[in-house]
């Protein structure tokens, strides 16, 4: 390569205002001696749409193999004057621009010192220059299939924002049924909405409707690797078996009826359900599920009751297997949710009658343990109920943030239980109380309930047993009546939504939720391109909040991933010269991006364009110097230190 | 608006003598991450804020792309004092760059006096893009520091 290319520099006043510091007389003749013999042109505003056009004409006349521009700073223009060089048909990675308005004009008020400091950095990116090579941007073709992982409301709402679109979208869900949490709340906040009959419509659209062609669901299905990048994503799925051929059974439930194994209710957090069944009456796609670990069948034991009692042959599938899918898309939108805390605080261990938010939630429902009735564990109405808020959250022991949906959830419980339970006791115990929204204030001012304040759950026992039950609160000595105690438990990141974190290798926040990119103007985008984010994955909220990003991380995949257009890879990033590559492995380990692979018949790294990002900490790290950073070369670099230093 | 020679609206310099104007005093070169600390010394423009004039910035996508000999060529070719600045723990562009460059610089920290180069003419810092002032406090510290000590042996 000739060290001495023909190199145009063009000075940039910037209306004047570098010029109040900078004098470019001076700086051209500090440069003529430069060995590159530039030419210079001096511009009232480069950017201009105007100049940028004069320029074209003088770069097509004058023929520089290089250009250097000095004016503001290249995060503001270099695509600007990158594209200047493609129209007057010079490699844009020719360019080398010098940031004299940010880093010079403006913070050095001398300008005898403004004027020196910027010809040492014009010489500089004239040693710079010469070293840059032609680069050549990459097209890939895009993928436009976009994976939805997690079918709540969020999910779903992605997925049939996606379908509409005429996406095709793979709807993947741990649980054998979706509809998330909400689909099991018998009622919403604020207004007491029925979470089944806003939900169903929508899974029946996912399942049955006009777009449900575009939608492929799997249930029972978890994400076990993911390679790729934006626009080409490969993800492995584990699908566990149903045991249930859904081409055949018609989920009549007859075989539930007859089954004589029962598992724990998780779903209720209650009672009991049949080896062959589903949760609850309502339950989407609607067919059972088999617990291979319950089944007597399945365990190997004689037990043909449920294949006996069937009314459509064929629909048990005892032979039904672990499957692996291969699922190819351009985008991934995590929808994984999150889920009250479980664990009950060592003041309220062991005792009956206390309930989570979840648990008090399934007893409210028809479809739920009690058919809806609020009933104690011996099968009577409490006569007096405590709503502790605030049970784990702004608490430094538990959760430090304020989880944000539980005081209208315990506003609602309230609500209910003294509608349901007649002359009921009713108290909340409070923190803080956080009910926003502009229809949730109706809640407070309906409230009849008493309410005492605490100040953490430290100051809490309880004291007594059956009707004679207390919460007795130190702070102010009151006992309150607490037959039923329902606990208020922070809201943490689904179980799911930990697993997928490591299995993307997204970033978490302290609460373990997925990192938004920004946490204000990009609340639905993760921090890795292509990977979107919807619903609860990203912290506490509510079913609105849930539809509103399902939508939004829809329009991301939507805008980011159009039909016909390439992905553009950026030229800028890390290669190997395999004649001096060792073998060493030191880059495979430095690479944030997991974009240098271990090439076993050369013995050598291979770096993958697509999945670099030009950071250049492997070029760095290289022992053998064998990685070359395009646009951030050693040689390149070398060059500017010489520069700035001579 | 038409390309015109500078002259014609040229302010009044205390010195039109390009001899006087072209030496500098102590040379500091600083390595600045393109999404932080490069943003950050782009705020501190934007803000007005001072700025030492023998601080000449070399701008790199990544502190952890910055190598190790990089820094001592700068030592070697004449460099009174470097700077690397990186993202904040946590707030690296490229999830870990900036603690490799930790790593480096804290080898370096114990490098340099061994070739004769006092250990406060290299610092390694953070300055996020939002932090124009630190930038400005950062570097002029650094300045009068490295000011502030005599001149490299083998420098001179």
């Amino acid at each position: 390569m000739s060290s001495r290319a023909r190199t145009a520099v063009i000075l940039c006043t910037c209306s004047g205002i570098i010029a109040e510091r900078i004098d470019w007389e001076i700086v051209q003749r500090l440069l003529a001696v430069h060995p590159t013999k530039p030419v210079f042109r001096v511009d009232q505003l480069a950017c201009g749409a105007d100049n940028l056009e004069q320029m074209e004409v003088w770069l097509k006349e004058e023929k520089p193999e290089r250009v250097v521009v000095a004016a503001c700073s290249p995060r503001d223009h270099e695509a600007t004057f990158r594209r200047l060089l493609i129209g007057a048909g010079i490699n844009p990675y020719f360019l080398q621009m010098v940031n004299v308005r940010e880093q010079v004009a403006w913070v050095t008020t001398d300008p005898v010192q403004a004027t020196a400091k910027s010809a040492r950095l014009l010489s500089a990116a004239l040693d710079r220059v010469q070293r840059q090579e032609p680069l050549v941007a990459r097209k890939v073709p895009l993928r436009t299939e976009v994976v939805i992982i997690g079918a709540g409301p969020a999910g779903m709402q992605a997925a049939l924002t996606l379908a509409r679109a005429g996406r095709k979208v793979t709807l993947i869900e741990k649980e054998p049924f979706i509809g998330g949490l909400p689909v099991r709340y018998e009622e919403l906040f604020p207004n007491l909405e029925c979470g089944p009959c806003l939900l169903e419509p929508v899974m029946g659209e996912l399942l049955h409707g006009h777009e449900s062609e575009y939608v492929d669901l799997l249930t029972l299905a978890e994400v076990t690797s993911v390679k790729g990048t934006f626009g080409n994503w490969t993800l492995t799925v584990k699908q566990r078996p149903r045991f249930i051929n859904p081409d055949l059974c018609i989920g009549c439930m007859a075989c539930a009826a007859v089954c004589p194994e029962h598992r724990p209710h998780a779903w209720n957090a209650a009672g009991e359900l049949a080896a062959v069944d589903a949760p609850f009456a309502g339950a989407l796609p609607n067919f059972p599920h088999i617990d291979p670990a319950v089944c007597l069948k399945l365990k190997g034991e004689e037990c043909n009751a449920c294949v006996v009692e069937c009314p459509v042959e064929g629909s048990l599938a005892f032979d039904d297997t672990i499957r692996e899918v291969t699922i190819e898309v351009g985008a991934i939108i995590v929808a994984t949710g999150a889920l009250e805390k479980q664990d009950v605080p060592a003041a309220f261990a062991g005792l009956a009658d206390v309930h989570t938010g979840y648990s008090f939630e399934r007893l409210l429902a028809m479809n739920g343990p009690t058919s809806g009735e609020i009933l104690k564990a011996d099968g009577s109405p409490p006569q007096s109920v405590a709503i502790v808020h605030c049970a784990g959250s702004l608490d430094t022991n538990e959760v430090p943030y304020c989880s944000g949906t539980c005081c209208r959830a315990a506003l609602k419980y309230a609500h209910i239980a003294t509608a349901k339970v007649e002359g009921v006791e009713l108290t909340r115990l409070v923190r803080e109380q956080v009910v926003p929204g502009l229809d949730a204030d109706s809640q407070l001012h309906h409230d009849h309930s008493a309410v005492s304040r605490y100040s953490g759950l430290g100051a809490l026992s309880v004291d007594g047993v059956g009707a004679e039950r207390r919460i007795v609160c130190q702070d102010n000595g009151q006992a309150i009546a607490a037959e039923m105690i329902v606990l208020m438990r922070p809201v943490v990141p689904g179980e799911g939504t930990s697993k997928i974190a490591e299995v993307l290798e997204l970033d978490t926040n302290a609460g373990g939720f997925l990192a938004q990119l920004h946490s204000l103007s990009a609340s639905c985008a993760s921090n890795m391109k292509g990977i979107y984010l919807a619903g609860t994955s990203r912290g506490p909220g509510d079913i609105r909040e849930a539809f509103s990003s399902g939508t939004a991380a829809a329009g991301l995949a939507l805008s980011d991933l159009v039909d016909g257009r390439d992905l553009v890879v950026d030229p800028q990033v890390a290669v190997v010269d395999a004649m001096r590559c060792s073998g060493c492995g030191t880059c495979l380990q430095v690479c944030p991006y997991k974009a240098i692979s271990w090439n076993a018949r050369d013995r050598i790294a291979d770096v993958a364009d697509i999945l670099c990002r030009g950071c250049g900490t492997c070029v760095a790290a290289c022992p053998s110097g064998a990685i070359t950073g395009q646009g951030f070369s050693r040689a390149m670099l070398r060059a500017e230190i010489g520069g700035v230093l001579s | 608006m038409s390309c015109q020679s500078y002259s014609t609206t040229h302010p009044t310099y205390p010195t039109n003598n390009v001899d006087a104007i072209a030496g500098v005093g102590v040379k500091i070169v600083a390595f600045l991450c393109n999404w932080c600390s490069y943003a950050g010394a782009d705020k501190a423009g934007a803000n007005q804020l001072p700025v030492p004039a023998e601080l000449t910035t070399i701008r790199v996508m990544c502190s952890g792309r910055v190598e190790p000999t990089m820094i001592l060529e700068c030592f070697q070719k004449g460099a009174d004092g470097v700077l690397v600045l990186a993202c904040h723990p946590g707030d690296c562009h490229y999830k870990e760059g900036n603690l490799r460059a930790y790593c480096r610089a804290a080898l370096l920290e114990r490098l340099v006096p061994q070739l004769g180069v006092d250990p406060r003419r290299f610092r390694f810092d953070y300055v996020s893009a939002a932090e124009a002032d630190r930038f400005s406090q950062i570097t002029n510290e650094f300045v009068d520091q490295v000011r502030a000590l005599a001149v490299i042996p083998f420098n001179n």
